[in-house]
């Protein structure tokens, strides 16, 4: 039953508890008509056999009648749909109505029983010829004496017709009800399950890879109307992530392209005639820069997505950072030498972080990496690390290209190079501020940019500082 | 042949030049998209090379403004991204060929003379005029039976006499179809090369293939 659908086995549920209902309420009208009925019968029994002794009485119930002499007296008893017997005190016939003529209707011994104990009796009896008989027997006493005994009998045949056409009615009326009340729910549940049927259908074009498809919903406040805007949520949270791994391996790809195309392309050049021992040494140079820069982007790819999915391991201990700057500063000399580019450092202070230190010391490389990277030959970087509050503010500025404002945002984001820095640079990956800001945030820290074009670029750092300073 | 290479990455323009002159292609490279389509509109290229990822002008942006201000040389885009959409947009603004970086080398020569030869008009390819014969993809060059050696200018500039055999051209036209942006035009390096070039198809014979017309330039045409 496992793959029958939600609308076949709602349908069921529903028909099948109806059904019980209907039957229920079947049992227990004819249950109940049948017993008003009968206490019908019974009364009316009662009420003609009260006459009936009412008018014998008159009579002080002898000498033995004949019914036409009764009948005569008494024409409204012949009138009532009701017969009468008189048994003698010996439960033997005496007279009885001429409606029952010459039927033989014996007193039964459990009537006679409790007439001698002066009890009255109901009774039904059932003839040969299928007429069902209602029979009450009352005795006549005087004093002790069992005079007589009055039957007042009916036939149960209208009665009986009646509940004979209620059970008809009931065996036609209940399967209808239940037929029409199932076609209701399979209209109904059907009805109630659209959205989800339009939901399955969107999510299916969905894995077509169509991620405009929404799902509509006209009454949106019930369980199904939450049900399709909690997709459409989560379609639209899936779309966006999805455009951002596909921006993100396109990226991926174009900067792992480049330096293919260069390898490819100067390695079949120079495989297309023999030459001179040093071009191909300047190929094999190149090449190597180009290797160097893909395993670069490897890398980094790798470490950032090893950071997303959380598996990079931190050492958090106390840094002295301001040893760490010292270091930095150094090295930013050394990568600036080439070029002319001094770094200077314009303020420090002696400050512990918790962190990590090998990525706190990536994080500033990358930035001085950076900074003297896009600084114009001759221009100076600027290194400072202070306590603000319970902050450290690190702050590396250049005079370089900078970036223009509309860009700031972005460029935190992954692969993401202004034109001006990809002219100025080629060797960036487009990783190193992406990586940086994961690292200040992991540190709990945060990262701001101003710049402006040609303006030169100003990162700036807060970390926490660790809460005893040792 | 000339050809305008519009391409930011230095050591990929590099060696896209060097490949092109060595099949003795005139060459100018240009890094960014604004200076190609000044060059483009300025000079009157046979071929353009455009790669899509341009800084400050994107490529295909370059492609539509040169289509409309009349350029009508053959481009080839060159796409790092290899999504049809983006060589869509590149041909559907006017480019005639693409190829998706990183290509082979010998494809993008290929391809190169591909695009000169259906603009050229001469769809085998082979070009002759009297018993002279040029392959354009093996550059060998013969007269009758034998055959005839040229350095890479020289069979340049015999290429181009060749595709427009029957017009007159100019000394300029055949600086800047053959020469590259370093040529100097106020020297006589033209009529030298067309000496060189005379020496080596009429040794032997009273007429030269290449005519002299006075005042304006050369001509190659058969005898007959």
């Amino acid at each position: 039953m496992n793959n029958t659908s939600i609308r076949v086995r709602l349908t069921l549920w529903y028909g099948s508890a109806l059904a019980l209902i209907l039957l229920l309420f079947a049992v227990a009208l004819y249950l109940v008509m049948s017993r008003a009925l009968r206490e019908q019968v019974d009364a009316s029994l009662d009420d003609a056999a009260a006459v009936a002794i009412r008018t014998l009485g008159e009579h002080r119930f002898g000498p033995f009648l004949i019914f036409e002499d009764l009948s005569q007296d008494f024409p409204e008893l012949a009138l009532l749909d009701k017969f009468f017997q008189i048994f003698g005190p010996a439960g033997q016939v005496t007279i009885q109505s001429s409606n029952i003529q010459s039927r033989e209707i014996p007193l039964s011994q459990t009537a006679f029983q409790a007439s001698l104990r002066g009890e009255s009796t109901f009774e039904s009896v059932q003839f040969k010829k299928g007429v069902s008989l209602r029979l009450l027997s009352v005795p006549i006493r005087q004093g002790e004496q069992l005079v007589n005994i009055l039957r007042v009998g009916t036939s149960l045949q209208s009665t009986d017709r009646m509940l004979r056409r209620l059970l008809v009615g009931l065996y036609i009326a209940s399967p209808l009800a239940l037929l029409v009340s199932l076609m209701g729910g399979w209209f109904l549940s059907g009805r109630a399950l659209r959205p989800v049927h339009a939901i399955t259908q969107a999510a299916r074009r969905i894995t077509a890879g169509d991620w405009s498809q929404r799902i509509l919903t006209p009454h949106s406040n019930d369980e199904i109307g939450q049900l399709a805007s909690t997709f459409n949520d989560m379609i639209g949270r899936l779309e966006v992530s999805f455009k951002q791994i596909r921006q993100f391996s396109a990226d991926a790809s174009h900067e792992l392209r480049t330096p293919l195309t260069i390898t490819k392309g100067e390695t079949e050049l120079a495989l297309r005639r023999p030459r001179q021992a040093e071009d191909y040494r300047g190929v094999l140079e190149s090449n190597l820069e180009e290797i160097d820069r893909m395993s670069r982007i490897v890398d980094e790819l790798l470490f950032l997505s090893r950071a997303d999915l959380g598996e990079i391991k931190l050492k958090m201990f106390p840094v002295q950072l301001d040893d760490l700057f010292r270091e930095i500063h150094q090295q930013a000399n050394l990568l600036g030498k080439e070029r002319q580019v001094q770094t200077v450092l314009t303020r420090i202070e002696p400050v512990v972080v918790e962190g990590d230190d090998l990525r706190l010391r990536e994080l500033l490389l990358n930035l001085v990496d950076n900074a003297v990277k896009y600084s114009q030959e001759g221009q100076t970087v600027e290194l400072a690390l202070a306590v603000v509050g319970d902050q450290v503010k690190i702050i590396v500025q250049d005079h370089g290209i900078g970036i223009a404002p509309e860009n700031h945002a972005r460029v935190f984001d992954r692969f993401y190079r202004t034109d001006d820095a990809r002219a100025h640079a080629a060797k960036g990956t487009g990783l190193g501020l992406a990586i940086c800001k994961w690292i200040v945030e992991v540190h709990h820290g945060t990262i701001e940019l101003q710049s402006a074009v040609h303006g030169g670029s100003c990162f700036t750092v807060f970390l926490p500082l660790a809460a005893v300073p040792a | 042949m000339r050809i305008l290479v519009v391409e930011d990455e230095p050591k990929v323009a590099s060696f896209i030049r060097r490949a092109l002159e060595e099949e003795s292609y005139a060459v100018d490279v240009c890094i960014d998209g604004a200076g190609g389509l000044d060059w483009a509109q300025t000079i009157n290229y046979d071929l353009i090379i455009l790669d899509l990822m341009l800084p400050g002008l994107p490529g295909v942006e370059v492609l539509k403004r040169a289509r409309a201000a009349g350029v009508k040389a053959p481009v080839m885009i060159l796409t790092a991204r290899s999504e049809v959409d983006q060589r869509v947009k590149g041909l559907d603004a006017g480019a005639d060929d693409y190829l998706t970086k990183p290509f082979a080398i010998e494809e993008l020569l290929a391809r190169a003379r591909a695009l000169l030869r259906r603009a050229g008009g001469a769809p085998s390819g082979i070009l002759q005029v009297d018993d002279v014969v040029l392959n354009p993809v093996t550059r060998e060059v013969t007269r009758g039976d034998q055959r005839l050696e040229f350095t890479t200018k020289e069979y340049a500039l015999m290429e181009y006499l060749m595709r427009n055999a029957g017009r007159v051209l100019t000394r300029s036209m055949i600086a800047e179809h053959v020469w590259d942006l370093d040529f100097d035009t106020f020297t006589n390096v033209i009529d030298v090369y067309i000496s060189y070039l005379r020496n080596k198809i009429d040794k032997g014979r009273e007429r030269s293939l290449i005519q002299t017309i006075r005042g304006s330039g050369y001509m190659m045409r058969s005898d007959g």
